[in-house]
């Protein structure tokens, strides 16, 4: 193992791949990220299913506002390459840019949740509340889940840039990071979705 | 045979540094692709079955250069990775055909 | 890293047990709970039988017969049979691929106790008097709000919920430790069956559990915040609830079945002293198997009206995966012929599992039939046939690989005689109980109902069947006298403890020291230790020199996430915010902890090595 590689400073060309424990870290991560594959292909399904049953409610076309959704995927875009851009700053070992990426990554990551907080409450006021009909259910349910995973994710990334700023960047917490940037792009990948077949298909009708 | 490299020994000899510019490359394919997508809902001139396909296609192409580049799956050392992601993919399509067949009759 | 040279508390006695991330002693907490669980739901079994002793019978009321069935079902299938199959992943795989541990330690004891507290909250339902009572598939509307406003459903909901976080963490586990844990020169295609088949019931429960995980949420979101997933009135389906719950369910089956599959694989090969036939084949059957497992869920809902396409695709579909367990079975039993057998307990397991599971194949293939299936379907006919696959199969596999691997997870021999005795009435009582119930089926008796008329030509096979229920349950009495009786005994298991083992589990002493493995072994084929010893060779090429071996710390954390998720289940349950909001914050607080203090673990030094080791 690289034990004497960082005792004098210096770390692996890739941080995360030098232990054993980094690898399993990163492949179990991977592995988990199969299994939330599925956990949100089945949240979408289920919204394919009932998307057309909106009850007396407000249906997908006079509900959503294209603008608004723009904006929220503009910057989870741009939060997803911060967070590559933190990654290659981890790779040649500056931790002062790679904390300044992470730190703009969550700062986009709010925005992100303030704007979905602001559209759900949107659409409270116009009568589309979880008990409203089928069509609301599974959009909340769905649109709910990638918002918690963008919650989680932002207090990870915080958790890990203090200890970062505590430990500096180590065998240990380089594996974390990495992991967390690709647990990110995940969440942008699942949006990718989210915008496509929620929020494009559904005003299309 | 070629799956039992446990070790990750042979990535981690790759001593260069990649650069930015790929990654921006991918940034900008997946804005445009954005944009695509958007602007053929936003203008309505498109007919509907034509934009489902436009929407579809351009949203496997984007998640395709996310998968590839920003998580770094097109890098060696990541079979299981794929072969993980594939199998997810495969059982989210059997249950999309299911939602979108099987369900209502 | 040795660097860190960090003194670790150890702990003793009780703590020992609560805070260890040694797989072997995690292993034997599964096999404890999951024994525990198995015994409940045997017991609610045996209740099930009595009421159904005779027509028009009033042992128990209809109300508290469908708390049984489904607390049966579900008892059974996600806390004793998962369980104890995680006791053996856990005790056993490790130690055939050569690694000193699990890919996580930390993971796998959370694992085990979000799992425990998870089938506690499920059970505690009987004392709450709200219990489950919409079977073990719990379909809507019956489930849903409307037709059951009590906690019955919601303790299944939540109780399944926080059991499925820690199958997912061991599925997840044991992937990464079978990927990347191996030692050295053991290829995939030199592992052990067991080890071929825990990876890929592994890959199932990844991609199968958050399926269930997602209509958990729905069902608890319906019943809890009003949502219309499954309310036909407000534009829900309850046909949806189905699909989700089988594209689950379905490979869930195959989860429970692939396993004994492997047990058996060790077991007829170790027994008939003989390569097993085919590798392979097997190997190349199970994958194909689980790949086909994922598109069939819908043979389960056959009469629901799919229509002709998709009832003859999934019929087709569900008869195809005859054919690799047909190689499967052929495999065994070349495996046998011409063998030197030796008929030990686990070995008359093996061998009596081989014809009753091909029975509950063969019905597998009938019920597999779209058409004949309106008649089969709800009958006592489907009732005969997952006992036989799931009894049959799964349940004497696991009996077969307890008596197997025993003396390397405790150091001490099961006793023949009472082994043979529990074998016998066990697969007796078996086939009493479930194949006359084939005939019930076929004659008209329908399933989940709580007592029937008299002169239908019911009346004899049932007393048969609840006879056979009778001598299952002797069986297993026979089994826990056997443990006890074996605990008295002496700790004098050899390494090798049947003398003919072929694998690498059988090269380190009965029980194995904390740290497996004081070198790590070269593997140099398929079936390792027996290549070595067919070459007299009496120990495995070591691929390391002796060094300090680097050990995970221990820790309460994970018991204390379980408690967590346990307390917050209740609180969602009841609509208390408070302990909902509280028990999540304590699980999360655990999750703080866990990133910021860096768990260094310690080193056992080579003097220390051998301390308490038994030769």
């Amino acid at each position: 193992m690289s034990a004497h590689d960082h005792a004098d400073g210096h770390l692996p060309h890739e941080p995360e791949k030098a232990t054993l424990e980094g690898r399993n870290k990163v492949l179990g991560f991977w592995l988990f990220l199969g299994a939330e594959t599925v956990l949100f292909g089945t949240l979408f399904s289920a919204f394919l299913a009932l998307r057309h049953n909106t009850g007396d409610g407000p249906t997908s076309q006079e509900l959503f506002e294209l603008p608004m959704v723009f904006a929220a995927t503009m910057i989870l875009l741009f939060s997803s390459l911060m967070s590559v851009f933190a990654v290659q700053a981890m790779h040649k070992n500056k931790v002062k840019p790679m904390l300044g990426w992470l730190l703009v990554t969550i700062l986009l990551g709010l925005g992100f949740l303030g704007l979905e907080v602001y559209e759900f409450l949107n659409y409270i006021d116009e009568g589309h509340k979880m008990p409203t009909s089928a069509f609301s259910s599974s959009f909340y349910t769905l649109v709910g889940f990638h918002g918690a995973h963008v919650a989680f994710g932002i207090l990870w990334i915080g958790l890990l840039i203090l200890q970062v700023l505590k430990k500096g960047l180590t065998v240990v917490t380089a594996p974390k990071i990495y992991v967390s940037a690709i647990y990110w792009h995940f969440i942008d990948v699942v949006w990718v979705f989210i915008f496509t077949v929620v929020y494009l298909m559904g005003k299309v009708g | 045979m070629s799956s039992n490299h446990s070790a990750a020994g042979e990535e981690a000899r790759r001593h260069k540094v990649e650069g930015p510019r790929k990654h921006i490359v991918a940034f900008v394919l997946s804005l445009a692709l954005t944009l695509i997508a958007f602007a053929a809902v936003a203008s309505g001139e498109i007919n509907s079955q034509f934009t489902y396909i436009i929407l579809i296609g351009m949203a496997l192409v984007q998640v395709f250069v996310q998968l590839a580049f920003w998580m770094h799956m097109k890098d060696r050392g990541h079979l299981f990775p794929i072969m993980g992601i594939i199998f997810g993919v495969i059982v989210v399509f059997t249950m999309v055909i299911m939602a979108s067949y099987w369900v209502w009759w | 890293m040795a660097a860190h040279a960090h003194k670790v508390k150890r702990y003793r006695g009780l703590m020992d047990w609560l805070t260890t991330v040694d797989h072997k002693k995690i292993g034997i907490l599964y096999l404890m709970a999951g024994g525990l669980f198995f015994l409940v739901g045997g017991l609610e079994a045996v209740m099930i039988r009595i009421q159904l002793i005779k027509p028009m019978n009033d042992f128990v009321g209809a109300d508290t017969f469908n708390e049984l069935i489904t607390m049966h079902g579900t008892t059974m299938i996600f806390l004793a049979a998962m369980p104890l199959l995680f006791a053996l992943m856990n005790a056993v795989i490790p130690l055939q691929i050569g690694a000193r541990d699990v890919a996580f330690p930390f993971l796998n004891s959370l694992g085990f106790w979000t799992f425990f507290f998870g089938g506690v909250l499920l059970n505690i339902s009987w004392f709450a008097g709200n219990v489950p009572d919409a079977g073990w598939t719990s379909y809507v509307p019956l489930a849903g709000p409307t037709y059951n406003s009590g906690h019955g459903v919601d303790y299944y909901v939540l109780g399944l919920q926080i059991a499925g976080i820690g199958t997912l963490l061991g599925g997840i586990n044991f992937m990464a430790t079978i990927i990347n844990m191996r030692a050295p020169g053991m290829s995939f295609m030199r592992m052990p069956m067991f080890t071929w088949t825990i990876f890929i019931t592994s890959a199932l429960i990844v991609f199968a559990f958050p399926v269930l995980t997602v209509g958990l949420v729905a069902l608890m979101f319906d019943r809890l915040f009003q949502a219309n997933f499954f309310e036909t009135a407000n534009g829900g389906s309850s046909v949806l609830w189905e699909h989700v719950f089988w594209v689950f369910g379905h490979p869930e089956v195959y989860i429970l079945i692939l396993p004994a599959f492997g047990i058996i694989s060790e077991v007829v090969s170790t027994f008939a002293r003989k390569r097993l036939f085919g590798y392979s084949s097997m190997v190349f059957a199970t994958v194909l198997i689980a790949f086909l497992g994922f598109m069939v869920w819908a043979h389960h809902m056959f009469t629901t009206g799919l229509g002709p396409v998709a009832n003859g695709l999934f019929s087709i579909a569900t008869m195809l995966i005859a054919v690799p367990t047909g190689v499967k079975i052929f495999n065994w039993l070349f495996t046998l012929w011409g063998g030197s057998i030796c008929f030990t307990a686990a070995s008359l397991f093996a061998i009596g599992f081989i014809p009753t599971f091909v029975m509950g194949g063969v019905t597998g293939v009938m019920l597999a039939v779209a058409p004949a299936d309106y008649q089969y379907h709800d009958s006592y006919f489907v009732v005969a046939h997952f006992h036989y696959v799931i009894v049959g199969g799964l349940v004497f596999g696991i009996f077969s690989g307890l008596h197997y691997w025993w003396p390397k997870m405790f150091g001490r021999m099961l006793n023949e005689g009472l082994g043979k005795l529990t074998f016998w009435t066990f697969f007796i009582g078996f086939h009493l109980t479930f194949f006359v119930q084939h005939f019930l089926g076929l004659l008209g008796m329908p399933r989940r109902v709580w007592t029937y008329l008299p002169n239908q030509d019911f009346d004899t096979m049932n007393l048969v069947s609840t006879i056979g229920a009778f001598l299952m349950g002797v069986g297993t009495i026979c089994f826990l006298i056997n443990v006890v009786v074996t605990s008295a005994k002496a700790r004098n298991a050899k390494a090798d403890a049947w003398e003919d083992g072929r694998s690498l589990e059988w090269t380190i002493p009965s029980p194995p020291p904390e740290y497996n493995f004081k070198q790590l072994p070269l593997v140099r084929g398929y079936d390792a230790w027996w290549k070595e010893k067919m070459e007299g060779k009496s120990a495995m090429t070591p691929a390391e020199p002796p060094g300090p071996i680097h050990m995970p710390s221990p820790s309460i954390l994970p018991f204390i996430m379980s408690v967590g998720l346990f307390i917050a289940g209740f609180g969602f349950m009841y609509d208390k915010l408070y302990l909902a909001i509280g028990g999540i914050a304590v699980t999360l607080i655990c999750m703080f902890f866990r990133s910021v203090f860096d768990d260094h673990g310690f080193h056992i030094e080579e003097d220390e090595q051998e301390k308490g080791v038994h030769a």
